[in-house]
């Protein structure tokens, strides 16, 4: 079932850069067209042969599918000189990787204690507070967050770094990092809270919760060691289903932050129609969503033992 | 959606039935009202644009009074202040909003009407039909939605309706999904299981008994679809793949968003980001309430 | 009566709840005692009262609606109006109804032991480990270090529920409360357990406070009975003294409820007709009156007081075993009602 599907996503974007783009220009530019000038026609001709572009549509998925089984993402459109599109990944998918993966963490360290702190004072003032306050940062595009936090944090403050520079040390740009991180952490956070928040006060009506603080569990004992683990369901459910989100975010996040990543690899790539580049980037990231989603089953098995049985 | 629930000091018992008189009233509230209030307002400055005394919004009316270069601040002149190309920005920002708001409410019209159409009869025909189109929608919904934007709007000319159509595109999978299970549950209740035993063409039942039940769920999120939709034109502009010509709201925070613009003159970005920011928040907020009177949870998802 | 001896005195202890339609009196001048290793069983309908009496003398309601008014000394100390969180586990315990929803689903079983251990008695891992098992084989599991590992959902519910046992004793309470143990249980475990409670009194000499809504439960296995209506006590009496010469109306018609293998085959059953008070608007006489067959015009205005100073206490002007009562009784039955518009059928003598 998976497969089929990312064989259908491959499919569909192949099609569609072949059909509404033409390749022959993309690759070439203006000499495509030229039929006269022999350099021109030789130049044509070795692409043609290079990408196969003379044989029929199929037959070049089929060809462009075996090879990138194998590992083999092909060359990119366009000027010579610039890496083969596998080396352009390997370039920039941990980067991009590393801001998600910061992201997701930085959600959830602030999520938790975010939920924990409100699902205990259910309904009093402070309660009632974070739950608008979770609703603004929810209302919020994150370009707009982006700009904001950008200002505030980078421009007028200046706790961090106007620019990206990927020669800098790990830690610095570790650092420098952070802002985009939060940017794509703050809604995410405020999803989980509120989740987590109403599991939890769910949960805590149950009576193993009362017969804990009836043993003479502390209140933040049993919040924590009790209470928590049943009520993490629906956030693990949404941690999945948001990286889709994610993704278009980092997209937005790196292109503003000008953090050379996959998203902008993409969006790049798009906008030149090198569509190798784009095959290559949108399978990955099909690919990561199938993995994150069995990761996300195997999750489930392990929070609650009723599960594994 | 406050239940009268007790969790103060941590987890005592809740207390007995004798005093748990908390009855939800359910009432939209002032909020939902406000909201309304305030899309109802950015809606009729949008509508009205051309007809109202607003200055030019690509005319530059640089040393105006001698204010010497732009960008200005907020003034009497430019209540909103102007743009480093002395452009109005109250101007640019109400004429911003009829692109944003046009592309965001279309969009979702054409999901609705489409994603929700086939979701329908997918829910009730179910077999072959409804196979191949979960499959489908399945594999939009495989894609992140952004890039599959970009995707599609790289390939067409980027104007008004393209736009609108792309992002309609994108929220035929969404829609059609909550459209199926919607239509799922209403159609294994009685009242259609008594239409069919009496005969009733399957149009028909789709159109009398299954639709009227199925739009309301759906129309509740209407709002928040919308705002959705408006988002993601604000981020593909941002991104400088929205429409070509005209402003948009994401457009003018992507002016606004240049270093060098955030530094000198931060109204610049800031006017159309709470101009966003307000209607994002008005819309899903009324969605939301609407959403808790229709009492929509079990169909989510 | 010695007092050291006596573990639990509880005087006009009272619960009331603010709700929008007003006060409801849940509890209502509750009056006991109970001696170190004795046990006392609160019998009584849902509404009664006891389960609220029960939680909320353990301090476990903590809504701010909550009035709660009286005495309830334990071992001398006052607990009306403190914070009890440094009773809980260690010197009262509590068990409750539904064993499988009172454990923690997603927390092995011996976890579950181990934290009052931990907690309470200060035990490292090996000797809880060791103490656990000692429990578990105390109240009765086979194969105890396997259990250890176990999750709740892998155990019987008699299991389970001995699970639980185990867990309240680990802190060595001297009181434990049982919150209607075998309720949730198939009648055959219900003896098991309801043995094993009094096989662990005996052993350890702990009181127990055993709650329940069956009367059959609580003969036999209790010291001293009270029966609640509408949160307050209608009679309150050492067990075998209530069953052999019941005074109150009320449990007079529990007694009848339920059926009993002495009786003849097809004798009819009487459930008792009508429903519990609602606190907040409650009968202003007796509770029981629209429900009491014997009930006359001085039962709708005057609240009967039981005596305190009685060993057999109850709340009524027209008991039983009594030559006031069997004449109320016959004066309803010929008329064809109560005082209260209650009608009487036939003249049921048991």
């Amino acid at each position: 079932m998976v497969v089929l599907l990312l064989l259908a996503v491959s499919m569909l974007t192949f099609v569609a850069m072949n059909i509404l783009g033409d390749p022959l220009f993309n690759i070439l530019g203006p000499i495509a067209g030229d039929t006269e000038n022999p350099e021109s026609v030789a130049k044509i001709e070795a692409a043609k042969a290079q990408y196969y572009l003379d044989k029929p549509l199929p037959e070049r998925y089929v060809r462009w599918l075996g090879d990138f089984v194998q590992g083999d993402m092909g060359v990119r459109f366009a000027s010579d000189g610039q890496p083969p599109v596998t080396g352009l990944i390997k370039e920039r998918l941990p980067r991009s990787l590393l801001l998600m993966g910061m992201a997701q963490v930085m959600a959830l360290a602030i999520a938790i204690p975010w939920g924990v702190f409100t699902a205990a004072r259910a309904n009093k003032p402070a309660d009632k507070l974070s739950t608008v306050s979770s609703f603004f940062l929810v209302s919020m595009p994150n370009f707009a967050l982006a700009v904001i936090l950008y200002y505030i944090f980078a421009l007028k403050l200046g706790w961090f770094p106007l620019r990206y520079d990927a020669s800098d040390g790990f830690f610095t740009r570790m650092w420098q990092l952070f802002l985009p991180a939060l940017t794509l952490a703050l809604p995410g956070a405020a999803v989980y809270q509120r989740l987590l928040r109403t599991d939890l006060i769910t949960t805590l009506q149950e009576d193993f919760i009362l017969m804990a603080r009836a043993k003479g569990v502390s209140k933040r004992r049993v919040l924590f060691r009790h209470a928590l683990r049943p009520s993490m369901f629906s956030v693990i459910t949404v941690f999945g289903i948001n990286a889709g989100a994610l993704v278009g975010g980092a997209l937005v996040v790196e292109t503003f932050f000008g953090i050379p990543g996959i998203g902008t690899a993409v969006v790049e790539a798009i906008l030149r129609e090198d569509f190798p580049v784009v095959l290559a980037i949108v399978m990955i990231i099909a690919t990561g969503f199938v993995i994150l989603n069995f990761l996300v089953d195997l999750l489930y098995s392990v929070l609650d033992p009723r599960v594994r049985s | 959606m406050s239940q009268d629930v007790s969790t103060d000091g941590v987890l005592e018992a809740a207390e007995p039935e004798a005093a748990q008189v908390g009855v939800e009233k359910k009432t939209l509230g002032l909020g939902f009202w406000l909201s309304v209030g305030w899309i109802a307002l950015i809606v009729s400055l949008a509508l009205f644009a051309p007809w109202l005394p607003l200055k030019d919004p690509d005319a530059n009316f640089i040393d105006i009074q001698g204010k010497g270069r732009p960008p200005y601040g907020p003034s009497g002149d430019f209540w909103l202040g102007s743009d480093q190309d002395a452009r109005d920005m109250l101007s640019r920002t109400i004429y911003g909003a009829r692109v944003s708001l046009v592309v965001g409410f279309s969009a979702v019209a054409f999901g609705f009407i489409v994603g929700g159409t086939i979701g329908l009869i997918s829910g009730f025909v179910r077999g072959t039909f409804d196979k191949i189109t979960s499959f489908i929608m399945l594999v939009l919904l495989s894609f992140p939605a952004l890039i599959l934007a970009i995707l599609i709007t790289s390939l067409m000319e980027r104007g008004l309706w393209t736009i609108a159509l792309t992002l309609g595109i994108l929220s035929v999978a969404p829609v059609g999904r909550l459209a199926r299970s919607a239509s799922l549950v209403f159609a294994e209740r009685e009242f259609v299981m008594a239409a069919r035993t009496m005969g009733a063409k399957p149009s028909h039942i789709m159109l009398r008994e299954l639709l009227p039940n199925v739009l309301i769920p759906m129309s509740a999120l209407a709002l928040l679809g919308t705002a959705v939709a408006i988002v993601a034109e604000g981020g593909l502009a941002f991104l400088g793949l929205s429409v070509e010509k005209g402003s948009t709201w994401g457009k003018l925070i992507l002016t606004g968003a240049q270093t060098r613009q955030l530094e000198e003159a931060p109204w610049i970005a800031f006017v159309p980001i709470t101009a966003l920011f307000l209607t994002v928040m008005a819309l899903n907020f009324a969605g939301d309430r609407l959403r808790d009177y229709f009492d929509v949870r079990e169909l989510s998802l | 009566m010695n007092g050291s001896r006596v573990l639990l005195d509880v005087s006009d202890y009272s619960v009331g709840f603010r709700t929008e339609s007003g006060l409801a009196q849940v509890v209502d001048k509750v009056s006991f005692t109970l001696e170190r290793g004795k046990t006392l069983g609160i019998v009584g309908e849902s509404g009664s009262g006891k389960s609220v009496l029960n939680r909320s003398f353990m301090g476990l309601i903590s809504s701010n609606r909550q009035i709660e008014e009286g005495s309830a000394l334990f071992d001398g100390e006052q607990l009306v109006g403190r914070d009890r969180q440094d009773f809980w586990g260690k010197r009262i315990g509590m068990i409750f109804q539904d064993p499988m929803t009172s454990l923690n689903p997603v927390m092995r079983i011996g976890r579950q032991i181990f934290e009052p251990l931990k907690q309470h008695l200060n035990m490292d891992k090996a000797q809880a480990t060791g103490r656990a098992i000692e429990l578990l084989t105390q109240v009765g599991i086979p194969e105890p270090e396997r259990r250890l590992k176990q999750y709740p959902h892998e155990l019987s519910g008699g299991m389970r529920q001995r699970v639980m046992i185990a867990i309240a004793l680990a802190g060595e309470p001297e009181l434990l409360i049982a919150d209607e143990p075998t309720t949730a249980l198939d009648v055959t475990v219900q003896k098991y357990i309801l043995d094993l409670l009094a096989d662990l009194q005996t052993d350890i000499g702990m009181a127990i406070v055993l709650i329940t809504h069956d009367l059959g439960v609580a003969r036999g296995r209790t010291d001293d009975i009270m029966v609640m209506y509408g949160g307050r006590v209608m009679e309150l009496a050492p067990s075998e003294e209530l069953f052999s010469s019941m005074s109150h109306p009320y449990t007079e018609a529990l007694f009848s409820a339920i059926p009993r293998v002495d009786q003849p085959k097809h004798t009819r059953l009487t459930p008792i007709a009508g429903a519990p008070p609602d606190p907040v608007d409650p009968p202003p006489g007796c509770r029981f009156s629209p429900r009491c067959v014997y009930a006359q015009d001085d039962c709708l205005t005057s609240l009967p007081q039981v005596d305190p100073a009685a060993e057999h206490q109850f709340a009524c002007f027209y008991p039983v075993n009594t030559e006031q009562g069997r004449d109320a009784r016959g004066l309803n039955a010929e008329r064809g009602h109560t005082a209260t518009g209650l009608k009487i059928q036939s003249v049921a003598v048991h």
